[in-house]
This record gives C-alpha cells, sequence and structure tokens, in this order.
C-alpha cells in the first residue's frame, strides 16, 4: 500500500467530494530539534457529506485509525470535528485529518458512522448524551457516561439553556471561581 | 454445555489485596456452564464533569492542574497533550531542552505504569509474591520521580511553553543509576513473566483479539500492539524528543516470532516496552539540549497571552495505555477554553472487552479484563451488564478471583505431572 | 507513642466515591514490603459489616452517594471514618460540578482527614495510626460506661 502524503490526501479529498469540501486548512509544525516538518489535515466539509467523507477514507487505507469526535457549542450553531489519523505503522509517516463541519441548533442530526468504523459508537453516544446531537442509525442509543438518573434534555456542554445549571454544585462551601 | 444460562455480576478490584480497592466497576456477565457468551459494556457511575470544570470554572493554567487529575497513574501524559495541544492552537514555542525533559518523564511514567501492571496482573493469575516483588522493584521509580518532581505522583512538570523544573547534574546521575538498575530488573521480570509455565499456560490463547477487530473497535497502545497493529503515537505522530530519538512500534513477534493478541502477548509487549523506554531515556539524557526551559515565565503574562488567544488544536500522545487525545479551542477574550475534548486510550480500549471476554472462562475473565490495562477514572468506568434471561446467580468478585487462582493450582499440578 | 499497646487487628473497608485512583495506588503501596502497614495488624476486608474503619476516597458523584450512605450504615459501632485525599476532604480540583456532591462530610461523618493529592503512603499511615487511637479511645470508653 502506497502512503500517501498529506498534499497527495488533501488532492483526494477535493477530487471525490467536489463541492462538498468547503475548504482544507494545512497546518505544519516543527518537532524536534532536527526540526522534522509535522502536517495536520483540517477539512471543513458540509454536514450532509460526512459520510461519504469517511467513506472516502476507508478507501484511502482500509480501516484509518478514528479516535474522537469532539464539538463546541459556538451561540447558534455547534462545530463538530471528527479526529482520524492516517498512514501509521511506520517513523513520522501519519497524518492526521480532522473532519469539520457546522450545525444549526434547529437540526442537530448526523449519520452513523459505525457502519463503517464500528469503533465509533462510543464517542457517538458521548456526543448525544453531552451536547445533544441526534446520530441517525446509531445502533446502541444508551447513554454512556451519565447514569440513567440524570435529567433528560441536560446537555453537560451546551452553554445555553439546555446546560447543566440548575445541577451544579460547589465543593467544600468555598465560593466557586466566577467569570463573567 | 447445560441447558442453564446464568446471570452473573463480577466487581472488578484494581487492587492486589483483592477486597481491599474497590473500583465501583461491576461486570455484569452472561456464562452458560464455565464460558461467558455475552457481554456488555456500560460506564457512567464516576463521571466527574472535569471537560465542564475546564470550559466554565478554570483558566488554561489551572487546566493543567485540574488534567493530571483525571488518571492518578497516568498523571504525565495528560497535562502533556494539554499543554501542546494549547501550544498548537495560539502558537506558543517550546524550547527544545523542555521537549527533552517531557519526554524523559514521560517515559518514567510508561516505566511505572507498566510495572504496576505487571504487579497487578501477577495478582490477578494468584502469584502474589510477584506482585509484591514487581511493585517493590516499581519504588525505585518513584523514588525517582519524587527527586526529579517532588512527588511521588502529580508530578506538575508541564507547563504551557515548557516545564516547570530543571533537572540538575545529580538528576541526571540519578535516572542513570535507576536506567542501570531497571535494566538488570527488566531481565528479572523477563525471566518471571515470560519464561514461567504456569504464567504461560494461563495467558496464552486467552483473551484473544484479532488485528482485524482491533482496527474496527479502534483500539490503542499496547492493546492494538499486541493484536499486530503497528500504532505508536511516538512513532506516527511524533511529539517532544521522539521525533529526533525514533520510535518504532513493537509487536509481539519481536520476540516470539508470531503474533497471537492473546494476553500472553500483551505482557510480552509491555515488558519489551519497558526496556524500550529505558532507551530512549538513556538518549535523551545523552543528547539533552542545552537552554532555557520555559517561553514564558510569569505566569501572568501567560495568561494575558492566553485571554487574547484564538484558535484550536489538537494534540496526541502516546499513553502507557495508549493514544491520549486532547482538543482545545480558546476563544479571544474568554478566560476558560471554548471547546476541551479528552480522549484517553481505555475510552477506546474499553470497546474491545466484549470481543475479548466472550468465549472464554470465567476464571479468565480477571486477567483478560486486566490485560486492557483499564485506567477506569480515565474513561469513567464500566459496568458490564448482560441481556440474558433465566435463572439468576450471583457471583461476587471474590468468588471469581477465587475461580481465577483455583484454575492456576490446577494447572501447576497438571504441569508437576500430579 | 507505643505501638505494642494496640490491643486489636484494625480491619479496613475502603469505598472509593469517584477519585482518579490516585490515592488509592498509595493505599495499596502502603501494604506493600516497603511501607508495610500490614505489620500493625491492619487487615482490609471484603464486607463493611467486618469492618471497624472506612476508609473514603474522591469526591462523591450522584451515583456514589446512596452507596457510601449504605455502606457507612453497614459498619458496626464503634467506627472511625477516614478520608484520604485533597478532594475527598475539600474538593480542590473538582470545585464545582454538575455530578459531584461531596465533599465526604456533606454525605457522612468524617474522623480523620488525610491531606494530599495524592496523600502519600506515609500520610495514610499516620492517618490510620491516629483512628486505631482513636478507636482504643472509643472502645474503652464503652466499656467503662457500661
Amino acid at each position: 500500500m502506497t502512503r500517501l502524503g498529506p498534499d497527495e490526501l488533501a488532492q483526494s479529498f477535493e477530487k471525490t467530494l467536489g463541492d462538498a469540501v468547503i475548504g482544507i486548512r494545512k497546518c505544519e509544525r516543527e518537532v524536534g530539534v532536527q526540526r522534522h516538518i509535522y502536517v495536520s489535515l483540517w477539512v471543513k466539509i458540509k454536514p450532509q457529506a460526512l459520510h461519504d467523507a469517511v467513506l472516502h477514507l476507508c478507501t484511502l487505507e482500509p480501516m484509518p485509525h478514528f479516535s474522537v469526535i469532539s464539538s463546541a457549542d459556538l451561540g447558534d450553531e455547534i462545530e463538530v470535528c471528527y479526529h482520524f489519523s492516517l498512514c501509521f505503522g511506520q517513523r513520522r509517516s501519519a497524518t492526521a485529518i480532522v473532519l469539520k463541519f457546522r450545525l444549526n441548533k434547529s437540526n442537530l442530526a448526523v449519520p452513523t458512522i459505525t457502519d463503517l468504523i464500528p469503533g465509533a459508537i462510543f464517542s457517538e453516544r458521548e456526543q448525544q448524551e453531552m451536547m445533544g446531537l441526534r446520530v441517525e442509525g446509531i445502533p446502541d442509543d444508551r447513554r454512556l457516561f451519565v447514569s440513567d438518573s440524570f435529567p433528560a434534555g441536560v446537555n453537560p456542554w451546551r452553554r445555553d439553556e439546555t446546560g447543566p445549571h440548575d445541577m451544579l454544585h460547589i465543593l467544600g462551601g468555598r465560593e466557586g471561581i466566577q467569570h463573567e | 454445555m447445560s441447558d442453564t444460562v446464568h446471570k452473573t455480576s463480577y466487581s472488578l478490584p484494581i487492587g492486589p489485596i483483592h477486597p481491599a480497592v474497590h473500583e465501583p466497576i461491576r461486570l455484569d456477565l452472561t456464562i452458560d456452564g464455565e464460558e461467558v457468551t455475552a457481554v456488555d459494556v456500560d460506564l457512567g457511575h464516576v463521571h466527574r464533569g472535569i471537560e465542564w470544570i475546564g470550559m466554565n470554572r478554570n483558566n488554561p493554567v489551572q487546566t493543567i492542574y485540574l488534567a493530571e487529575r483525571i488518571c492518578g497513574i497516568c498523571s504525565a501524559c495528560h497535562p502533556f497533550a494539554y499543554v501542546l495541544a494549547v501550544e498548537q492552537a495560539t502558537g506558543i514555542d517550546v524550547p527544545p531542552r523542555a521537549d527533552y525533559i517531557r519526554t524523559i518523564v514521560a517515559e518514567i511514567e510508561r516505566i511505572h505504569s507498566h510495572l504496576l501492571w505487571a504487579g497487578v496482573a501477577g495478582h490477578e493469575i494468584g502469584f502474589e509474591s510477584v506482585f509484591y516483588y514487581v511493585w517493590n522493584v516499581r519504588e525505585k521509580i518513584m523514588d525517582l520521580t519524587e527527586m526529579l518532581t517532588g512527588n511521588r505522583n502529580s508530578k506538575a512538570m508541564y507547563m504551557i511553553g515548557g516545564v516547570r523544573r530543571d533537572f540538575a547534574e545529580e538528576q541526571f546521575a540519578a535516572i542513570r543509576e535507576a536506567m542501570a538498575f531497571y535494566k538488570v530488573a527488566f531481565d528479572e521480570l523477563k525471566k518471571i513473566f515470560l519464561e514461567d509455565r504456569t504464567i504461560k499456560m494461563r495467558t496464552r490463547g486467552v483473551g484473544i483479539l484479532s488485528k482485524e477487530d482491533a482496527l474496527r473497535l479502534c483500539v490503542a497502545g499496547p492493546t492494538a500492539r499486541a493484536s499486530g497493529v503497528p500504532l505508536d503515537v511516538r512513532q506516527d505522530h511524533p511529539y517532544g524528543a521522539y521525533a529526533d530519538i525514533g520510535v518504532d512500534a513493537i509487536t509481539p513477534d519481536v520476540l516470539t516470532g508470531e503474533v497471537v493478541g492473546d494476553v500472553y502477548d500483551r505482557i510480552v509487549v509491555r515488558l519489551l516496552e519497558i526496556k524500550q523506554s529505558i532507551e530512549i531515556i538513556e538518549a535523551a539524557v545523552s543528547s539533552m539540549p542545552a537552554g532555557p526551559i520555559l517561553t514564558e515565565p510569569k505566569i501572568a503574562k501567560l495568561l494575558a497571552l492566553l485571554k487574547k488567544a484564538e484558535g484550536e488544536s489538537v494534540a496526541r500522545v502516546e499513553a502507557p495505555r495508549g493514544e491520549n487525545l486532547h482538543y482545545v479551542r480558546l476563544k479571544s477574550g474568554e478566560e476558560p477554553l471554548e471547546a476541551w475534548k479528552v480522549r484517553a486510550p481505555t475510552y477506546a480500549n474499553l470497546q474491545a472487552v466484549e470481543t475479548i471476554l466472550k468465549g472464554g472462562q470465567i476464571a479468565d475473565v480477571p486477567i483478560a479484563f486486566a490485560s486492557i490495562d483499564p485506567c477506569m477514572s480515565c474513561a469513567n468506568r464500566a459496568v458490564v451488564m448482560d441481556n440474558a434471561s433465566g435463572t439468576c446467580r450471583v457471583l461476587d468478585g471474590e468468588r471469581l478471583h477465587q475461580l481465577s487462582l483455583e484454575k492456576t493450582r490446577r494447572l501447576q499440578a497438571e504441569l508437576s505431572g500430579k | 507513642m507505643g505501638m505494642n499497646s494496640f490491643k486489636r487487628a484494625l480491619w479496613v473497608y475502603h469505598v472509593n466515591t469517584g477519585s482518579c485512583n490516585g490515592c488509592d495506588i498509595e493505599i495499596v503501596a502502603s501494604l506493600t514490603p516497603r511501607y508495610d502497614l500490614e505489620r500493625f495488624g491492619v487487615k482490609l476486608v471484603g464486607s463493611p459489616r467486618h469492618a471497624d474503619v472506612l476508609l473514603v476516597t474522591g469526591p462523591v458523584t450522584r451515583e456514589m452517594e446512596p452507596r457510601v450512605r449504605r455502606v457507612y450504615a453497614q459498619v458496626p459501632e464503634p467506627k472511625v471514618v477516614i478520608v484520604v485525599g485533597n478532594c475527598g476532604n475539600e474538593g480542590t480540583v473538582f470545585h464545582e460540578s454538575y455530578n459531584l456532591i461531596g465533599p465526604v462530610d456533606q454525605i457522612i461523618p468524617v474522623d480523620i482527614y488525610v491531606p494530599g493529592c495524592p496523600a502519600r503512603p506515609e500520610a495514610i499511615i499516620d492517618g490510620v495510626v491516629k483512628a486505631w487511637l482513636k478507636l482504643e479511645g472509643a472502645t474503652k470508653e464503652r466499656a467503662t460506661s457500661k
């Protein structure tokens, strides 16, 4: 299997997904005294293209290494990042790839990718309970980190009215650090 | 085997003195006779809301100390990944000497963690003397950690932009002496774990995870490498001093010539990694760059810089248990992080528990589960439940541990021809 | 201090309410040959009903709170509660959360607070010895009040 470099990977995304790719940011950093260049790709896509993008990753490498889904509450929108790593196995060979898209809070549906990558199940369950995403086709709908007695509709990572504001408890009787 | 399918509950201890240290974990398994037929993972008894604290209450420097306490065993890898992510997101430089110090501390942690695990593994099979021996050997690395960082645990070495303490010549001498000690200890451990017939009988062919399953389930660290997946963040996405020193992922065929993906292979990989860590530490010490250790030593200035900064990044480090990832996002004008996601390795490795335990015997549950080196506080906790109907028979953790000990004694008797 | 004056073994039951395991590992280290808590006759037991001392770590999550109360009720009198570690004593890094309702003395009465993050084996042993003295005092009181 030929190992693709970051530029070739970027080109393959643009070629396969066309205008579903909104933009690709190439992030370079120097590592070590010998200043090796290490590259990661941040691929911004349209949310509907998520499944196709992951499918494309699976053609580049039989089983890309999936790490986690991260998300950020930006007000009206939630930005979601799927973190992957490709071409691992030799020294300094891998490229980290982030698939990034924004969802409006009025529609937080994403398709499951567990049909392609079964190991994504924990991350999808966590995003459902913590950020309130709705993963369509998820094979296991249960909560992961919070217990079943945790109130429904409360999303601990959100900064809006669904956040855990009523559930906060300050330990030790000290005032919590206040931020404006 | 039998017609009755039982549902059983297993309380997983992490401590060697069996009832001593209870993790709030329960494995509920479906067993048919002696075989485990179904396993399910459920987390959620010990969720502390750490990411919320980092996003709502702390400034980014306070979050370093919070990250250290995500897990008491891997207290270097979490702040390491965190500060790397913040530095990448904000463009803060790190002096080369700090890179090397960070690497040394991380590798010392790896040796400590693998020794801790080896002791627990010995206990799970029933070799109490192995447990006591290994944890005594481990004390030397605790002393070294204390001499270098001031504490046996919670090292508080990492800071955004470098490290907080430098090493003096006496400390380098202590490191060299400790590495010489561990080279000898490594040969002893190799003999104890890899040449003992009973340990081999208890672990060969037990808890197998195939390479395909390891890839499908996105496992990381020694659990993945023991199944033949050459995944190691120090090799693939190098950071710190690893790009200079050069690291290759260790798979069991390096020693045994084959990959089975069982508990024995996981022991092989972890023991060989101890040797590898010794070599990395020695390489880092011998090529230690001179210079400063911290880009911005004044915390107030650093905090002001971070408050103005905007950006996002993701950083991965190779924790003793596997790939540890931190994603951070900073917003200009806000002191707490805008977003923070921690993906500890056990989070991924737990997904493989069902595959590892299914089809095995209940007497093997303690050692097979322990072989993925679950760091429960990293991943919150696991309660493994089953979906069986039928008669409910409760076996508590002590009983399951007893079954493991009985199996060991049985095998020892067979081996000695009684 | 007169170690020889301890007239009984000390049976300890440990419960983890959500700690990072740092203190739990140091508790186990206290029992290994280097620190050797066992030479004082300390024994860890598998059931709270057999215990004299309840050893608690962690900042108490919502899910663990009923278990802590239940375990406390099951330990027979006279009993002593030791909390090991800063987060169980006071919260410290986990100073505020949506899923934590500690520290431990908000849930059950605590007799001995062992500080540290994690607590050193020396501090844990010191705490256990203090608990022992308290327990011996309590036993003497009960005997003399009868």
